[in-house]
């Protein structure tokens, strides 16, 4: 018990230190890298201004970079609570999933204001800056969502369910849906008169694109769209009146999670955002929906401290 | 250390388990060590009404839902209930 109690304080403190000083280093670099020429133009801003909004614009994130560290450390620390558990490794890998979500986001937004820092200082790296960011928003998603999705296909086994042939031709028949409009929102950005075309947004071929982007993303979205199901169905089957509130409670925070994460990366690939800063409605429902996606991260850190407590009691 | 099947421990935990499902084994077996300080699986009819309080007073620490405190309370009384201690019983 004081081992577990002493590895709990460490992790906490680890991911506080980490948190504080991503946070700060992302403020610094809002504040040293050179601002983007174009956005000052746009809206008549000094650099100082520039500075100013774009900090202001992105304390939503950093508050939600917050609630997701929470989330991902409660759910460390709950699955490190019943390790010895049948389901012990499965929560572990939820954790390690939720970790690596929870990561993500001040790591690739660090990445990407370098990158746009980098791009309005020397304009030709504007399509490197582009590129990079994308496989970097894109990589730990598809790591994160195939964890979280292995971990609720492993609990929903242990538990004996299986989802029924009514729901998986549901979520098949939205999922293609929703994967067709995909493509056809962002094939309209592209020149489609030649596969080898790079002259869009995303700056890569269109095959390229569709093969190395596109794929993986739809690939990613089924794992996670169907990872929400099973993790909500675990919990609606699990036994016990009390474990199933808290467990419901963390299903809600981790399908919220992977329901903002799933429209960030959607809004991202129907409409690309440029290297620089632009305000406008793409701006605010990509403020909402990585919100909702905080929520999520702390329903999930709620959900996951009620299980834990009913481990320490 | 092996036990007769629907012990009394194993009759708590089935009731256990409808308030706190796959947590409840390890649940009980927490509040007979740490609050009645023998292995669980010595736990006998003697130790029922005190592992009852601690009970109690624990589960109001998971909830704040008094309701569902006392429907549990009551469904293990009815175990002190429905087994009077025998002369001479030690658990299992």
């Amino acid at each position: 018990m004081t081992i577990v109690l002493r590895n709990a304080r460490r992790l906490a403190r680890h991911a506080t230190l980490s948190y504080v000083t991503l946070a700060a280093a992302y403020v610094l670099l809002i504040f040293i890298l050179p601002p983007s020429h174009t956005t000052m133009r746009l809206y008549h801003m000094t650099s100082l201004q520039y500075k100013t909004v774009l900090l202001l614009v992105s304390i939503p994130s950093l508050i939600v970079w917050l609630a997701a560290f929470m989330g991902y450390i409660r759910l460390r620390l709950y699955a490190d609570s019943v390790s010895e558990s049948e389901d012990g490794r499965h929560f572990s890998r939820l954790a390690s999933g939720a970790a690596w979500l929870a990561w993500s986001l001040p790591v690739t937004a660090l990445l990407i204001l370098v990158l746009n820092g980098f791009a309005n200082r020397w304009p030709a790296w504007h399509p490197a800056s582009i590129i990079v960011g994308n496989y970097a928003v894109l990589l730990p998603v598809l790591i994160a969502f195939t964890m979280i999705g292995g971990a609720a296909r492993s609990l929903l086994q242990s538990a004996q369910v299986r989802i029924s042939l009514s729901a998986t031709r549901l979520i098949m028949f939205f999922f293609a849906a929703a994967g067709v409009l995909y493509c056809y929102l962002v094939f309209r950005n592209l020149d489609l008169s030649s596969l080898g075309a790079s002259q869009n947004p995303f700056f890569l071929p269109v095959w390229l694109l569709v093969v190395t982007l596109i794929v993986p993303y739809i690939y990613a979205w089924l794992v996670g769209v169907l990872a929400a199901y099973e993790i909500t169905l675990f919990s609606n089957n699990a036994g016990g009146l009390l474990y199933r509130r808290a467990l419901r409670l963390l299903a809600v925070g981790l399908v919220a999670v992977i329901a903002g994460s799933i429209a960030l990366q959607y809004i991202g690939g129907v409409h690309p955002g440029a290297s620089y800063l632009v305000l406008d409605g793409r701006l605010l429902a990509v403020t909402i929906f990585r919100l909702i996606s905080g929520a999520g991260f702390l329903l999930l850190a709620r959900g996951a401290d009620k299980l834990k407590r009913i481990e320490e009691v | 250390m092996a036990q007769p099947a629907n012990s009394l421990y194993d009759q708590v935990v089935k009731v256990t388990d409808v308030y706190l499902g796959p947590a409840a084994e390890r649940f009980i077996a927490r509040q007979v060590e740490n609050h009645l300080h023998k292995p669980p699986q010595r736990l006998s009819q003697s130790d029922l009404l005190s592992l009852i309080d601690w009970i109690r007073v624990v589960v109001s620490l998971i909830t704040d839902d008094s309701d569902i405190v006392e429907e549990y309370v009551d469904e293990l009384r009815k175990l002190a209930v429905n087994k009077k201690p025998q002369k001479g019983q030690q658990g299992s």
